[in-house]
């Protein structure tokens, strides 16, 4: 929430970094920022392939048809480098955005939650590509 | 606007930040099977028949799965842009982006709820 009136402190103008976008660590970060587009777009496209699920089977072997056009594969290859990259990055980040303590506890050594992030990861989709893939149920 | 975005920020923050980390487990079986394996031939085809994908999407779990897999890339790609936003073009039109971007999330959020019932 914004103040409910302005500090006494002065404060410079914002300044861009010389190195922005895409010099030193600011190309991770840019990255890291433009993966949203691919998130987003890629949402929708799941909303389209969930909606077609719902409108019967000639909607839904169409839209499995659809998704085997090369455009539709190589913006999924792109989404998968992406969705790697982010949770790499994040799984990096993320031991480090705990707090000292969380009420009586500490929370765990940061290798240890990292390890967990990743265990976690490997297992949903282990578990979700043997679903979806025929191989369990 | 801007007031508003402020006190809409921590529920923007938990959306995006699920986004990020419950949206990237859900993305990458879903891109790996439906997005890839299939339409390439690495997964048999009938994996993803109708009468099984809808038992499979249809079932309680299987519709809350598929709500956060369509739901919560979008916070995490709303949010992100957003940012993007302001470090390439400064605060100025952060309003009217984060209007526009929040929007097209919650206009795909309320649709994939609609998607998932109508399964």
């Amino acid at each position: 929430m914004a103040p409910s009136k302005p500090g006494r402190t002065r404060t410079a103008a914002p300044v861009r970094p010389h190195q922005f976008p895409f010099g030193g660590r600011y190309a991770a970060y840019t990255l890291f920022d433009a993966t949203g587009l691919l998130y987003l777009l890629v949402g929708f496209v799941a909303l389209r392939v969930v909606w077609a699920l719902g409108s019967g089977q000639a909607a839904w072997q169409e839209m499995l048809r659809q998704l085997g056009h090369p455009l539709y594969v190589a913006f999924h290859a792109l989404c998968l480098v992406a969705v790697v990259f982010v949770a790499v990055r994040f799984f990096r980040l993320f031991p480090k955005a705990q707090p000292p303590r969380i009420g009586p506890l500490k929370p765990p050594p940061r290798p240890l939650i990292q390890a967990m992030l990743y265990a976690a990861w490997l297992a949903v989709t282990a578990g979700l590509a043997l679903v979806l893939g025929g191989g369990l149920f | 606007m801007h007031r508003l975005l402020l006190r809409l920020e921590p529920l923007v923050w938990l959306l995006f930040g699920q986004g990020i980390l419950i949206g990237t487990m859900l993305l990458t079986p879903w891109l790996l099977v439906v997005g890839l394996g299939v339409p390439l031939g690495l997964v048999p085809a009938e994996a993803l028949a109708y009468d099984r994908a809808h038992a499979l999407g249809s079932n309680p779990l299987g519709r809350l799965l598929l709500l956060g897999l369509v739901a919560l890339p979008l916070w995490k790609g709303a949010h992100h842009l957003r940012s993007l936003s302001v470090d390439f073009g400064g605060g100025s039109r952060d309003a009217a982006v984060a209007a526009l971007l929040y929007g097209l999330a919650i206009l795909g959020s309320f649709a994939a709820v609609a998607a998932v019932i109508r399964l």
